[in-house]
């Protein structure tokens, strides 16, 4: 019963932690944007935290660049198991215009297991709920698993 | 003579009422109506009313990582201590006419319990390592220190109005406390006692950490300081006790200055003319249910009404608020009480 507890729990309380890994800032705000009154993701649990230790979800924005992807590295590898790694906006998933640059070392998918993109430039925030609705889901089965 | 009747109940006592399962079930519950109240002023739908229940279990089945910077023993057991003395510290506060443990000088013990949760996540949080912890920690204290003087004043303030209406001096037992006011009328009626109960509820949202009195937990500047190193199970348990705290703080309250609702309730109970202990039953499960009600309003009136219309104060700003005003309220109060007004 406890187990059952905790894997519908799991669904219902995904916590985020915002990694910016070179972004313009455009998707950062939009990804604050789904927490405001207007699109309340707080409806369906979801929070935004400050440490990588408290989260379930990780959202990366940005193209990876040289600078951030030792620390991104480091900063998801400190999220607790089960993790779900969400991309936002095409930087993450693509390299969108940065592709190429000698600075930007992504895709992300390069050096971890991404769960969801969410692409968009920047993604408008009913996709953003859709990804992260879909990542909630990918979590539950990730616990089950256990 | 060992007696295994007398250790039943007080496993029962510690366990399920009102220890451990009360507090939980009741703590979360408070939680969540603060977050649904919340999301309600700020005109947002909110998380569900069972959402800090979803929370707690899904930070259960988390995985806990110890930081390699960090005090392990200390680091696990804190989160563990803080949530006990809560909870002993709920058994002494009486709901009504109804008492769990009760001695001579409850209050100085409470006094005490209550210091013990802040201590336990100050400890917790310099066992991690963390820098963000170091900052929340000094916070901390500053904000415990800050509350710790008027709360004094306001216990003091109740035990010598209590006292010198029963002529003994200072009361320090909250039986004593509830008893008088059961069968006198509520303390908050005396003219003396009004500042001191409203400075107690000022204290409220500082001793539990919430809005705008939170400089420890600054989640958006310092990582939820004391806690940016927690996670799983640990993490779990300081939320409950953050949760479990409110409770506390309100029930004290009621205990402290709406005790009159107990003579009350008896004198209700009593009317239906029924055998003696069919009415301690029903007037202790009346008194837990208009409990939690009175909880509620606290809860919502003085921590969400709070969080919603105020922003983060500055942690020498919080210091200076509570040894101003609140403690200013405390002090006229303790100075009327002790002339008898």
């Amino acid at each position: 019963m406890f187990k059952k507890l905790i894997k519908e729990s799991t669904e219902k309380s995904p916590w985020l932690f915002h990694i910016n890994a070179g972004s313009c800032n455009g998707c950062d705000i939009e990804l604050v944007s789904v927490l405001t009154p207007r699109f309340d993701a707080e409806r369906l649990g979801f929070k935004l935290v400050g440490s990588p230790r408290h989260a379930d979800i990780v959202v990366v924005t940005g193209p990876v660049t040289k600078q951030s992807l030792p620390r991104v590295l480091r900063a998801i590898s400190q999220v607790p198991e089960p993790r779900c790694i969400v991309t936002m906006g095409s930087c993450p998933q693509s390299g969108n215009v940065f592709k190429e640059s000698w600075s930007v070392c992504g895709p992300l998918s390069k050096y971890v297991h991404v769960d969801v993109d969410v692409a968009g430039c920047a993604p408008r925030p009913q996709a953003v709920i859709d990804g992260l609705a879909l990542a909630t889901q990918i979590l539950k089965e990730k616990r089950g698993q256990k | 003579m060992f007696n295994w009747l007398t250790v039943l109940e007080t496993l029962g006592y510690i366990l399920i009422f009102p220890g451990f399962l009360f507090c939980f079930l009741v703590g979360l519950f408070l939680s969540g109506v603060d977050r649904k109240i919340v999301a309600k002023m700020q005109k947002r739908v909110g998380p569900p009313l069972l959402q800090p229940f979803y929370d707690f279990f899904k930070l259960c089945g988390k995985e806990t990582i110890v930081p390699a910077a960090a005090n392990k023993g200390m680091f696990l057991a804190a989160p563990l201590v803080g949530l006990a003395s809560l909870i002993v510290l709920q058994m002494f506060i009486p709901i009504f006419n109804f008492t769990a443990f009760s001695t001579m000088a409850d209050v100085i013990v409470i006094l005490y319990l209550l210091l013990i949760p802040a201590l336990a996540m100050i400890l917790g949080g310099a066992a991690s390592g963390s820098p963000y912890a170091g900052v929340g920690l000094s916070r901390e204290m500053v904000t415990v220190i800050a509350c710790e003087l008027p709360l004094v004043l306001v216990l003091l303030a109740v035990a010598r109005t209590v006292g010198s209406a029963m002529g003994k001096g200072l009361v320090f037992s909250m039986s004593e406390i509830v008893n008088y006011q059961s069968a006198n009328g509520s303390l908050i009626t005396h003219v003396s006692m009004i500042p001191a109960a409203i400075a107690f509820l000022l204290i409220i949202p500082g001793e539990t950490g919430s809005h705008p009195f939170d400089t420890a937990e600054a989640e958006t500047e310092i990582c939820e300081g004391l806690l940016a190193e927690y996670s799983g199970g640990p993490l779990a348990v300081f939320k409950l006790s953050h949760s479990v705290k409110v409770l506390t703080l309100s029930s004290l309250f009621v205990a402290l200055f709406l005790g009159g609702l107990g003579g009350k309730i008896a004198a209700l109970v009593g009317s239906f003319g029924l055998s003696a202990a069919a009415a301690g039953m029903i007037g202790g499960l009346l008194g837990a249910i208009v409990l939690v009600m009175l909880c509620l309003v606290i809860t919502i009136v003085f921590i969400s009404l709070v969080h919603a219309i105020t922003a983060r104060l500055k942690v020498e700003q919080v210091f200076k608020y509570y040894w101003t005003v609140v403690t200013g309220l405390a002090l006229l109060s303790l100075v009327l009480a002790w002339y008898g007004f």
